[in-house]
This record gives C-alpha cells, sequence and structure tokens, in this order.
C-alpha cells in the first residue's frame, strides 16, 4: 500500500458557491503533502471532506485504501486529526483529554511520553483553557499523535508557535516520517513548508492551481525564493499590487 | 468499549461536578425541599383518615427534581455545548462514536437521579417515619419509565436547538415551571382545583402521579392514563430527536 491518501475529482460546494473544485491528491507512504493557500481557498473544506467530517458533493476518497465515511471505526484506529479551531470541554485539565483521547484507541501511544517529548510534562494538572497559545497547539499536536497513527492530519500546524518552537515540532514529525509516519498538513508559513513537505497542493479559490514539489513550484515560477513563488500561484501578490494601484490612481 | 465508557463516565463526571450546578440543583435542591416539607408537615397524615403521611405521600414527587433538572437543563444544555465546541466532531474522526459521550451524559444524569433518590429515601425514612409501601418493583418500573420520558425530553431540546442560547432558553422554559407546577417541589394536593387541573397537562405531573401510586400502593387502575402519557412523550420526542439530530 504506497498511496495511503488518495483524491479523485472531490467537490463540495456551500450554497451554490464552489468552495473545493475537482480535486486531486496523492499521498505516498512515509512522506509530508502540504496543502496550501490563502485563508478561505478550501484547505480546510478539503481535509473534513477527506476526513468525512464534511460531505463532498461528488468524488473518490480513500485512507489507508478505505473509504473514511464506510468504515469510520476502522480507519481512525490509525489516522490521528489535528484540527484548526480547537475543540475541549470547559474545565477540562491536560491530564483529563490525553486519557480520554488514549482510551478512545485499542494500541494507542503513552501520552506522558509524548507530552514529555513536546516539553509539556509539568502541564499534565493544568486547564487546558489555562495554557498559552503555543502551549495548546502543541498539546493538539500531542493528542493527534496520541492513537500510533499511520496518517496524520495538521491543520495549521505550528500557527501560534516561537520560533523555537517551530523547529522542535519539526524535528520531531521528521523523525516521525522517517519511522514511516505520513503526514497532511496545511501551513501559513513557506519555510515551514520547505522543511518538510515532499509534495505540495497550492489551492486558490478551491482549485487546485500547482501541484508537484516545492522545487518544482520555484522554478516553473519567475521567483527564485519559495514564498514568492507561492504568492505568485495563490495571487496574493498580483491582488494586492492591483490594490496599490489603485490607491495611486 | 468499556474501558473507553468507564474512562470517559470518570472523566466527564468529574468535569460535572467541578462545574457544580448539577449537584445544587440535582443533589441539594431536593434535599432542601424535604426538609422544608418534613417540618412543616412532620409525620401528620396526607389528610384525615389518610393511611399514610403526607410525606411519605410527597416522596414520589421529591425524587423528580433531580430527574427534572438533570433531564431537561443538564443534558440539553451539555448535548447543545459539546455540539457547539465541536466536540463531537471530534469524535467523529475517532473510533469512539460521538453518540458514545451522549450516552455518557445520560449515565451521569442517571446516577445523579439514583444519589438523590437514595438520600432523600435514607433521610425520611430516618428523620420523618417514611415507609414504602407499594411494590418496588413498579416503582422502580415507574422510575424508570420517567427517566425515559423526562430524558427524552431533553436529549429532543439539546439535538433540536441551532445554539446553546436557544438550548439555554428552552431548558429555563420547561425547568422552571415543570419543577413549580407539576407537583416536583410545590404538593399537588395543596394546589387550587384549577392549578390542579392546568398542571395535568404538563408531562412530569403524570410521571408524579405514577410514582405516587407506586410507592404508596394504590390501586393500579390509576396509573393508566399516567402510563400512556409518559410512553407517548418519550416516543414522540425519541423519535423527533432521532429525526433532526445534528451532530454539528
Amino acid at each position: 500500500m504506497d498511496e495511503v491518501i488518495k483524491v479523485r475529482q472531490l467537490s463540495k460546494s456551500y450554497n451554490g458557491l464552489l468552495a473545493v473544485q475537482e480535486l486531486n491528491l496523492s499521498v505516498k507512504h512515509g512522506t509530508v503533502f502540504g496543502l496550501l493557500g490563502a485563508n478561505g481557498a478550501g484547505k480546510s473544506t478539503a481535509i473534513e471532506c477527506i476526513l468525512g467530517t464534511k460531505i463532498s458533493d461528488c468524488g473518490n476518497i480513500s485512507i489507508l485504501g478505505v473509504d473514511p465515511r464506510k468504515q469510520r471505526k476502522q480507519i481512525f484506529e490509525n489516522v490521528g486529526v489535528q484540527f484548526q479551531e480547537a475543540n475541549y470541554q470547559d474545565n477540562i485539565t491536560v491530564d483529563e483529554l490525553c486519557e480520554v483521547t488514549q482510551a478512545c484507541y485499542k494500541d494507542a501511544a503513552d501520552y506522558k511520553a509524548l507530552l514529555k517529548k513536546f516539553g509539556l510534562p509539568d502541564k499534565s494538572r493544568s486547564h487546558v483553557k489555562e495554557l498559552s497559545g503555543g502551549q495548546r497547539q502543541k498539546l493538539f499536536i500531542v493528542l493527534a499523535l496520541i492513537p500510533n497513527p499511520k496518517v496524520v492530519f495538521l491543520d495549521e500546524l505550528t500557527t501560534g508557535l516561537d520560533a523555537k518552537a517551530r523547529r522542535e515540532v519539526w524535528k520531531i514529525l521528521s523523525d516521525l516520517k522517517t519511522k514511516g509516519l505520513t503526514i497532511l498538513l496545511t501551513s501559513h508559513f513557506m519555510d515551514e513548508v520547505e522543511a518538510l513537505c515532499d509534495n505540495i497542493c497550492i489551492l486558490k479559490k478551491g482549485q487546485s492551481v500547482f501541484y508537484g514539489t516545492v522545487q518544482e513550484a520555484i522554478y516553473s515560477s519567475p521567483y527564485e525564493k519559495f514564498e514568492d513563488a507561492y504568492l505568485w500561484y495563490s495571487d496574493e501578490e498580483h491582488s494586492n499590487e492591483e490594490a496599490v494601484n489603485d490607491e495611486n490612481l | 468499549m468499556m474501558k473507553t465508557f468507564s474512562i470517559m463516565l470518570k472523566n466527564e463526571m468529574k468535569l460535572s461536578l467541578r462545574g457544580m450546578d448539577m449537584f445544587i440543583f440535582a443533589i441539594c435542591i431536593p434535599l432542601v425541599v424535604l426538609i422544608i416539607l418534613g417540618i412543616i408537615y412532620g409525620n401528620k397524615p396526607a389528610f384525615d383518615g389518610a393511611e399514610y403521611t403526607f410525606l411519605e405521600q410527597s416522596f414520589g414527587a421529591l425524587i423528580t427534581i433531580s430527574i427534572c433538572a438533570g433531564g431537561v437543563m443538564g443534558l440539553p444544555l451539555v448535548v447543545s455545548d459539546y455540539r457547539n465546541k465541536k466536540i463531537l466532531k471530534r469524535f467523529k474522526v475517532t473510533p469512539v462514536s460521538p453518540a458514545m459521550i451522549l450516552s455518557v451524559q445520560v449515565v451521569i444524569y442517571i446516577i445523579y437521579g439514583i444519589v438523590s433518590l437514595l438520600l432523600i429515601y435514607i433521610i425520611s425514612a430516618i428523620f420523618f417515619g417514611f415507609q414504602m409501601s407499594g411494590s418496588m418493583l413498579q416503582f422502580l418500573g415507574g422510575y424508570l419509565l420517567v427517566i425515559l420520558s423526562i430524558f427524552s425530553i431533553g436529549m429532543m431540546v439539546g439535538g433540536i436547538a441551532p445554539n446553546t442560547k436557544i438550548a439555554g432558553v428552552l431548558a429555563s422554559i420547561l425547568y422552571f415551571p415543570m419543577l413549580i407546577f407539576s407537583g416536583a417541589t410545590l404538593p399537588y394536593e395543596v394546589m387550587p382545583d384549577a392549578l390542579q387541573k392546568a398542571a395535568d397537562i404538563l408531562p412530569l405531573t403524570h410521571g408524579i402521579k405514577l410514582l405516587k401510586a407506586a410507592s404508596l400502593g394504590l390501586p393500579a387502575d390509576r396509573v393508566l392514563l399516567p402510563i400512556v402519557v409518559m410512553f407517548v412523550l418519550a416516543a414522540i420526542c425519541i423519535v423527533i430527536s432521532l429525526r433532526f439530530f445534528k451532530w454539528e
């Protein structure tokens, strides 16, 4: 099973507005795939359709060879997910949230070791809502790794983390990748994408405007830096220039 | 599966107790009402020539205060809160079904109900000479039926309310009239005729009649209507919540 995540012709619209249009993805075992695009480009919608928490209008999706909507229980033993927005009970402590998450899986990792790895061991008795933004973000990555997953979905991986913490998270994920973990992530940090991703897909208004490696993205653009190339593809640069010109006129 | 359930139950119970409100509404309030009624009426007979005391008559009512608090207040609020916070969505991407966390909540409110029942029983037996004259089996059957129908109202409200705010408003609209006018706190027997007729519209009134008849050992022909009302109510609410329930 080389192809861990497979998406064919995925489309999803809200009230007639297309959020994702004919998206195709293929993520191979032990690789990191980056789904990029401006806010509202359709990244989160795409991830939710792949996971089955949103129903796609059309398209074929498989994770680890099976349809996640049809065989939810089986698939999610091996899939970890970190959603963009945090979802936890009021007044719950780190320990309790980890314990309940661990209890959901047959073959779960030791969450205490994971908390230690991410530098949160002394936080286990704290209330989740009292953690700093960065600590909470780390905790959610820990939760996604508790199932001992074969695949992990990370939506806005390091938002809220400081530079040092981001490097630490990259290191941990790279190590897990060499052990065979497959990762699908979204990110707004291009240095992160360059450091982690084997393949990327850039979305613009729900459509794929680039699909390939970071190097290929740079070569087929007029720029030398990936961030410039990314902005060129996703057209943020272009529309900004227009806005400036409009002001000058 | 059982392990998952018990760990969730343990943690959700801790969270619920940490919230304090259910401890107050489902455990303390029924005891306060019991003590007040006990002080006012003591061991007086329910009416001239009655074979049971006023307090024995009220037992079937007092034990529903906790069911009412958990069922129409606690349950709808927690269901709509967990949906609003996308906690149910998080469980959708685990092997565990979001229905598991809802059944954990149902069990928690049943536990509150049973703890309240036991405390009321113990205190009224020790201090107010309470004795159960009816059949224990019939009483438990009635108790389960009341839980089923009141909780199904809560599930329906929590399941279809579009947000936590509306769920809160609906819960209050259901909870306070039910608490005061169905006879759970203010005894049905002391209400004027007109108020009694109005109270008969409330579903819990019928549940309380059922429990009173069972705990006092009154003849079975008086419970047919309450049983039918409770079953019909439960069936309607369960059908509506299954049909219109939203996970998100």
